[in-house]
């Protein structure tokens, strides 16, 4: 067996408690993931793009959960003169669920993306808000920053404030919505990448954990009353979801919001893990295993300051 | 670091975009406008008290002898430009988004142009009456497969 393939098996064997179907997860896992993108309308109409893209694979699919992600048969959607000018961006189907969730509160409005590279939601972001209101992209690396930096060039961003800081020693800003998509062990991402494979390590859990609890820490004590905080990771390990969310219920004043989107199947936060004990309130966290839509692995949580 | 942009320096900025490629005043009324490295200039949204940007918005210009526009914003606004226009045929498009030069047939006035693929906007290039230079940054070049 491959380096690759333990580590999924790994992976499959931890999570077989949890998971609500072990067989079909375990199925799942081991399949490919087709290539998925959304409509940039930024820079084009969504229905003349779409009727160009589908000249190069006609069987190209709308989601039933997001009016504006497809998935194509193509793997090289990155060399078509939509992706060069910026009409569409190649983006996996769960990270597109943080904007979704927070629909209410994007108009217009000042949005903090705390670890924003490379751009992906931050893009998205400001196409729902056609490039109004005031976005600040902050990553704490300069090469992620490049990245960001081009994504926001080619999909003709013009609302954002590009930043580079480690966001714990951001700049006290009032906003209407902090975005904390925290760096993580990535192993929701398995299907796809097998760099997650080759770097993953154990302790791995431990160093990402204080890393994510620091920065929606951060978040939590940075934000107005009223104001939205969205948690999220690529990961199905619970020590950096509900262990994270669990405890910041419990040091700072906040309240755990319910979350649903049309469509899409989701688990629940859970409880319990190897002994631990969380706040029941993170039952409202929404977790969504590969099985269930058929996209990656990934976490969300949706806070209000008060 | 980025500046505000003196009004001498949008003025000429204005006047150029109305002058090569005829684009109203009006579409920038909503930016402010900022001066940044390399005589970068950049359109985007207010500055934010304490927070220190590498940048802000997008960049549309760079402000040597003449304003060169980006392929950035170029592609931003080249639906609304129809003035100094150089469109190119499949082939040509192709070896453009690969970072090639190219001698199209056109008898546009030398100067920065627009490069158009039927309605859609690759970029900028620079026409000198024989060659079109490229102007895409080459982290931006592409072999493009589909068209």
């Amino acid at each position: 067996m491959g380096a690759f393939q333990t580590v999924k098996q790994n992976i499959i064997e931890r999570y077989s408690n949890i998971v609500d179907n072990s067989p079909k997860f375990a199925k799942f896992v081991n399949e490919p993931l087709k290539q998925s993108f959304r409509v940039n309308t930024l820079k084009g109409e969504k229905e003349e793009v779409l009727e160009k893209l589908k000249t190069y694979d006609s069987k190209i699919e709308k989601v039933k959960w997001n009016d504006n992600a497809f998935v194509s048969n193509l793997t090289n959607l990155g060399s078509s003169i939509e992706h060069f000018t910026g009409q569409i961006y190649i983006q996996e189907l769960t990270s597109m669920i943080p904007p979704l969730i927070v629909k209410d509160v994007i108009e217009e409005n000042k949005i903090i993306d705390c670890c924003a590279a490379p751009g992906s939601k931050t893009t998205q972001i400001a196409d729902m808000m056609q490039n109004r209101g005031h976005i600040i992209a902050n990553d704490s690396r300069h090469t992620r920053i490049k990245s960001l930096r081009g994504n926001l060039d080619r999909l003709g961003v013009t609302n954002t404030t590009v930043s580079l800081r480690d966001f714990k020693s951001f700049p006290n800003t009032k906003a209407e919505l902090y975005l904390v998509d925290a760096p993580c062990s990535s192993e929701g991402t398995i299907r796809k990448k097998n760099a997650v494979a080759r770097k993953w390590k154990e302790k791995d859990y431990e160093r990402f954990s204080k890393l994510q609890k620091g920065l929606l820490k951060k978040a939590c004590q940075m934000a107005p009353k009223g104001s939205t905080i969205i948690y999220s990771t690529c990961t199905f390990s619970p020590d950096e979801n509900e262990k994270i969310v669990s405890e910041i219920l419990t040091e700072e004043s906040i309240d755990l919001k319910r979350i649903n989107l049309n469509g899409l199947k989701t688990g629940k936060g859970i409880t319990e893990w190897n002994g631990q004990i969380y706040d029941k309130e993170v039952e409202k966290c929404m977790r969504i295993w590969p099985h269930q839509n058929d996209t990656d692995g990934f976490f969300v949580a949706r806070m209000e300051k008060c | 670091m980025l500046a505000s942009l003196n009004l001498e320096k949008k003025t000429q900025i204005l006047d150029y975009c109305k002058e090569r490629f005829d684009i109203s005043k009006k579409i920038f009324d909503d930016y402010n406008w900022y001066l940044g490295s390399k005589n970068r200039i950049f359109i985007g949204p207010d500055k934010i008290e304490r927070i220190n940007p590498e940048s802000i918005g997008i960049c549309v210009f760079r402000l040597n002898k003449t304003p060169k526009p980006t392929t950035n914003f170029l592609q931003l606004f080249g639906n609304q430009i129809y003035k100094n226009v150089i469109e190119l045929n499949k082939k040509q498009t192709t070896d453009y988004c690969n970072g090639l030069n190219l001698e199209p047939e056109t008898d546009v006035k030398p100067g920065f142009v627009i490069v158009k693929y039927k309605k859609i906007t690759l970029g900028c290039g620079h026409w000198n009456g024989n060659l079109l230079k490229n102007q895409i940054p080459k982290s931006r070049f592409c072999k493009i497969n589909y068209l």
